[in-house]
């Protein structure tokens, strides 16, 4: 969003909570606080669990202390209850096929040994993150706000395997197929695609995470990787890749991961706007890994807040944060700085010297000055896609 | 030193295979989801494609939330559901899982 859309947006949501409530769609703070289950799946701690098929698992708020998610933390989501449950390394390969000079067949090996290696950090959200912000609800899973995660990831780029293959002139959209199955034969299938243009060198083909190998859960052996852009894209166990010439209207890119195509990507739960448009890149957004809500805090200890920042790319320049009801902002310290894919971790000391409860707020402005809108002024849309309002987490100080 | 190396990445990288050269076993996992009429066309139709842990997540919803669920389920993923089956598992799920409003 633009940050003349966003004023306008700011417009928008006042006027609709002023004018016919009825109509409007209203934006709270997602769901906080959730409890970890008791199920360790594959490779993972336990996490948020709110499906065990199709795997849905969510980051704990405590996880955004830290600007590399561990894999063991990272959270997880698939689409279709069948999902291999055994990948034989040795005999993995992706096909390359479609409008190309020669078809390729590229076992991992050859991927880890006949191509240059790169490594790129982002972070890696889903579209629906923090949904359960969004009233009346938009069907999806309800997530609070840790369906999100940053590693670095390793692999080659996506235009090198293109190169070797040789596209054909016509040659216009590329199709990603993983090798989640549905149960029904006639279920539309999980394939994303993407137009050649959207496609730079920041897009790998990666097998590796934080330098281990993917996680199962996490698409092991091989993931699309696409800086910026939301998770519905990343396609998981990646298994074929297809040139085409026109696009393919599929229900995973005509229907699912869109939002409307106007100026606030906005509408009304009772008129949804006709014409959508796919999500693509991520929005500026902050999340607080701690305290966390209803935390103790002593009278007058140091206290650090600390939290993680990101946006498509174009580069977090500030992290605001006030204790006062967004009265006033004082800057965070800003830490990292592993490129700008990357979650970039915030901290802010400071002694609480009030007793009672204190609400610390948290707010990201970009390098263009696009900053994260309060919680109820972002705009409801039917999907509930692309939540970005101000984190906040209320302390008791004791 | 250089050796050593070598032999420190050779071994990392058996062990991270390893994980996952055998079968992966995602646990089950038994959601506490209600008893109650038209269970059997829920049990049936739904389980197929996803656990009760998408039904839980929604929360109590109206009735027309669910029957547009159905509905996507049918448009969509192209679930092979009779039409005595949707009536069923939207009676169900509006008892069970519904706030008391129609839309």
């Amino acid at each position: 969003m633009k940050r003349r859309d966003f004023f306008k947006a700011s417009i928008a949501a006042s006027a609709a909570v002023m004018g016919t409530s009825l109509s409007a769609g209203i934006t709270t703070r997602p769901i906080d606080g959730r409890k970890i289950s008791k199920y360790a799946f594959p490779e993972k701690k336990p996490l948020i669990t709110y499906s065990d098929r199709p795997p849905l698992l969510e980051s704990p708020r405590s996880v955004f202390t830290q600007s590399l998610t561990p894999n063991d933390e990272f959270f997880v989501r698939w689409h279709m209850p069948d999902i291999p449950t055994h990948i034989d390394p040795d005999k993995y390969s992706i096909k390359i096929d479609g409008l190309v000079e020669r078809d390729l067949d590229i076992s991992l090996t050859s991927l880890k040994n006949d191509f240059e290696q790169v490594e790129v950090t982002a972070v890696l959200q889903c579209g629906g993150n923090s949904r359960s912000a969004f009233h009346p609800i938009p069907g999806g899973i309800q997530w609070g706000s840790g369906a999100m995660g940053c590693a670095k990831w390793k692999g080659v780029r996506l235009s090198d395997i293109l190169d070797r293959a040789g596209l054909k002139k016509e040659a216009q959209w590329i199709g990603f197929n993983g090798k989640e199955k549905a149960a029904y034969y006639k279920t539309p299938n999980f394939v994303r695609e993407l137009q050649l243009e959207e496609l730079d060198d920041h897009v790998i083909v990666a097998y590796e995470m934080n330098g281990e190998d993917l996680p199962y859960l996490n698409g092991y052996p091989i993931r699309l990787v696409i800086p910026g852009y939301y998770s519905d894209s990343w396609v998981k166990m990646l298994s074929r890749i297809t040139v085409t010439d026109k696009y393919k209207s599929l229900f995973f890119m005509d229907e699912a991961y869109r939002v409307p195509d106007n100026a606030t990507e906005s509408e009304t739960p009772q008129k949804h706007f006709k014409s959508t448009k796919p999500i693509t890149t991520m929005n500026v957004k902050s999340v607080i890994g701690y305290p966390e809500n209803g935390a103790s805090i002593a009278y007058n200890s140091q206290l650090v807040v600390r939290g993680v920042a990101f946006d498509s790319g174009l580069g977090i320049k500030d992290v605001k944060i006030s204790l006062d009801n967004g009265k006033t902002w004082e800057n965070a310290t800003l830490d990292n700085d592993a490129g700008r894919y990357a979650f970039k971790s915030f901290r802010f000391s400071f002694k609480p010297n009030k007793y009672g409860k204190v609400t610390i707020m948290a707010k990201a402005i970009n390098r263009l000055g696009q900053e994260q809108p309060l919680a109820k002024d972002v705009l409801w849309n039917h999907g509930g896609y692309k939540y970005n309002g101000i984190d906040t987490v209320t302390i008791e100080v004791v | 030193m250089i050796k050593k190396l070598i032999l420190i990445a050779g071994l990392s990288y058996s062990a991270l295979f390893a994980q996952v050269k055998g079968d992966i076993e995602v646990p089950y996992i038994a959601y506490e989801i209600k008893m109650g009429k038209g269970f059997d066309a829920v049990n049936a139709n739904c389980l197929m494609c996803h656990s009760f842990g998408y039904i839980l997540n929604q929360g109590q919803q109206s009735k027309e939330f669910w029957h547009k669920k159905i509905d996507k389920m049918i448009t969509h993923f192209k679930a092979p559901m009779t039409v005595e089956d949707q009536k069923t598992i939207l009676g169900y799920l509006y008892q069970h899982y519904g706030n008391g409003k129609l839309k």
